[in-house]
């Protein structure tokens, strides 16, 4: 089983398709449930306090926006672990934990430094394109060390 | 109207770890912060109609959030704009989208870039202004004062009191801040004797300014305001420009109010907020130094010319520094004076003029609209012929007592 | 400031949607509560979400994958069901993630279609799905063509 980041990292589809075939999705999910399960000062609704952006620090200057630095607080240990990437290149209406371009821009390009295996799609938009993606996504991952097929 | 609901339409705001700051802020003063809901066709189309192609997607639903609260699909009674502090992208939403519900709606609007250093204790005065404006309209619909009525100004840096009599000022009072109840007490006492009347005949009183809840507790104050929506009033009143827009600025000691106000009701407005270099404190600083009193300043400036000493910080210590420097290497006093209101102007101009639709006429007020170079630095800014209205200084005690007649007849 | 103490310390919330002709919500919830065991299940507008310990919210959502493959999709969810936090009622609005949702629902039955026509081929022998799209831009010699054929 490989970890496998997934962007956008809410996207039910990648992270279904992810585990479906034997490896495990690192979703935002993920990273909210630690920090909402963790005692600390009450920050509603994420349990992201001030704090978190300093931790940001670490993937992102201080010129840079809070909001892209506390982003970043949360998916930079994701980043860490990941060992493969499916990047899916627009992702034009997923909100929220996704809801930053400019975060996305850092975090599509640090999956990239990493020199990790990444598979690069678009959403599909017909059957054929489906089975395409489906099908790309599973060829991927079989290819992965520590894949069960 | 009991708890004021105030749309947030935001990017960042729960990853900068200030979300809890802003209910709070809200929750101090009755009100309720909600996200209107939409679909994602809502979504879609109205990102698609609006025609500003944003990249972020958060960005997106903020402006669908904003046609919908604009077309009135989604109901509030006050709308609160915020994204992340220095973003190019959430810059370009935020102004677009308050102009937008400015223009399309009678709803009040407040926009605010945050860091994660954002308090509660910050964003509560404009939250009590979006309330107010929210739940007074009726109080601040008022156009002419009735009775015996007084006004006082806690200010950062100086304590204002008025005494008003059918529509007409009869008294006034003024002293530095030094004790809040103290200058306040003193303040008073000159307005009461300048007026002639004694303390039991005034019929309703109201407080604003920092020391506004001290003073207005200390006096049982029938009305105790912010002053954004109070300087609105005072300044529309004392101007005679009640109907239609207007523009007020104030340049404060502490921080500068820059708002657009519709009849008299403030529609948007900033408060910042910058440095002290774009403060008041900053001119009374320049007198120090020129050794001359502040009010000799404004006269000193009108003689000079700015552009003969660079000075531009929104910093007191880089000002200062420029100040001393160009004096060292000859300048004139009364340049020096030309470029320190130029100075101060051109921050507040930059920094928070952006926020707000300048329309005529603009109208200065406080103590600062007092130093002619400040207002004609501000005049040459703006391009525009600025008002100061006469009592200009007491612009907020001038309001308050004019709200307060509102509570006169309850007696 | 106040202090903040967790609820549903170790358990795991995944969502587990369903978009099928044969099956509704309602019918994948039944499902559920009848392999349950304590489990918490709760039913929404797009299927059911699932809370409890990771092994046993597993062995839940095998059961339910295992009853229309292709048309039930999983994720992790950050939340338990129903906390005020991210809550419809307590917001006024959805939670932004939710449009998210809202989106790839719109695409999944291209999903439930790839996911059937695995079987049929082999991963490698389907064609390659368009790469992400970068378009040439018109050569600059033969733009200037154009606009002088067109002055002429």
């Amino acid at each position: 089983m490989a970890n496998v980041f997934i962007f956008p990292t809410t996207s039910l589809i990648l992270s279904d398709l992810v585990a479906r075939f034997g490896h495990t999705p690192l979703s935002a999910a993920m990273q909210i449930r630690e920090i909402i399960q963790t005692p600390g000062l009450e920050s509603p609704p994420l349990q992201i306090t001030p704090e978190d952006p300093k931790k940001g620090l670490h993937w992102a200057a201080v010129e840079v926006p809070s909001g892209v630095r506390g982003r970043m607080s949360l998916y930079g240990p994701l980043l860490e672990r990941a060992e493969a990437a499916i990047i899916v290149n627009n992702p034009e209406y997923s909100f929220g934990c996704m809801g930053c371009a400019r975060t996305n821009e850092l975090l599509v390009f640090l999956v990239r430094k990493k020199k990790i295996p990444v598979l690069d799609l678009e959403y599909p938009t017909s059957d054929e394109e489906g089975r395409e993606f489906v099908a790309a996504i599973r060829r991927f991952l079989d290819s992965l060390p520590g894949a069960s097929a | 109207m009991t708890r004021v609901r105030i749309a947030q339409i935001s990017c960042g705001s729960e990853y900068s770890g200030v979300q809890k700051e802003i209910n709070d802020a809200a929750e101090a003063v009755d009100a309720e912060v909600f996200f209107p809901d939409l679909k994602l066709a809502d979504i879609q189309k109205s990102f698609s109609d609006f025609g500003l192609d944003v990249k972020s997607p958060d960005l997106k639903l903020s402006i669908a959030r904003a046609k919908a609260l604009a077309e009135g699909r989604i109901e509030a009674d006050a709308v609160f704009i915020a994204t992340c502090f220095r973003c190019a992208e959430a810059a370009i939403v935020r102004n677009e989208l308050r102009r937008f519900i400015h223009e399309n709606s009678k709803l009040p609007v407040v926009s605010y870039s945050f860091t994660e250093r954002t308090t509660s204790g910050t964003l509560l005065t404009r939250m009590e202004a979006l309330t107010t404006i929210a739940r007074r309209r009726a109080l601040l619909a008022r156009e002419v004062q009735e009775g015996l009525t007084m006004g006082v100004d806690s200010g950062s840096s100086t304590t204002k009191a008025v005494v008003m009599k059918d529509n007409e000022i009869i008294g006034t009072g003024w002293l530095p801040t030094t004790g809040v109840i103290d200058s306040a007490e003193k303040a008073i006492s000159e307005a009461l004797s300048a007026a002639g009347v004694s303390r039991d005949e005034i019929q309703a009183v109201g407080t604003t300014g920092y020391g506004r809840f001290l003073v207005g507790e200390h006096l049982k104050a029938d009305l105790v305001q912010e002053e954004l929506t109070v300087n609105s009033k005072g300044a529309v009143f004392l101007a005679d420009t009640q109907h239609g827009p207007s523009t007020v600025i104030d340049i404060g000691g502490m921080d500068n109010k820059a708002i657009s106000v519709l009849d008299g009701i403030p529609g948007t407005f900033t408060m910042g907020g910058i440095c002290a270099g774009a403060s008041g404190r900053f001119l009374e600083m320049t007198a120090k130094r020129l050794g001359v009193d502040i009010t000799e300043l404004g006269p000193l400036a009108m003689e000079g010319l700015s552009h003969k000493v660079p000075m531009n910080s929104y910093c007191i210590v880089f000002g200062t520094q420029s100040l001393v420097n160009a004096l060292a290497a000859g300048s004139t006093p009364e340049d020096v004076a030309a470029a320190a209101c130029h100075s101060v102007a051109e921050q507040v101009f930059e920094q928070q003029l952006q926020e707000v639709d300048i329309k005529e006429p603009v109208i200065m007020v406080g103590g600062t609209s007092l130093i002619q170079g400040l207002v004609r630095a501000m005049g040459e800014l703006l391009q525009t012929r600025i008002t100061v209205p006469p009592h200009s200084q007491y612009i907020g005690a001038v309001g308050c007592a004019l709200l307060a007649s509102g509570f006169v007849r309850r007696e | 400031m106040k202090m903040y103490t967790p609820r549903y310390t170790g358990t795991v919330t995944k969502y587990v949607f369903v978009e099928s002709p044969e099956m509704t919500p309602s019918d994948l919830a039944i499902r559920a509560y009848e392999i349950s065991q304590g489990v918490m299940i709760k039913e929404t507008c797009f299927g059911l979400q699932v809370t409890g310990k990771e092994e046993d919210v597993n062995r839940i959502i095998d059961s339910l994958r295992a009853l229309d493959p292709v048309h039930i999709f999983v994720k992790d969810r950050g939340f338990p069901p129903g906390d005020t936090r991210r809550c419809r009622a307590n917001l006024g609005g959805a939670r932004p993630g939710y449009f998210g949702h809202e989106f790839e629902m719109g695409l999944i039955r291209f999903i439930s279609g790839g996911l059937t026509a695995l079987p049929s081929r082999r991963p490698d022998e389907v064609p390659e799905p368009p790469a992400p799209k970068r378009r040439e831009g018109l050569a600059a010699d033969r733009l200037k063509e154009i606009i002088e054929s067109q002055e002429s």
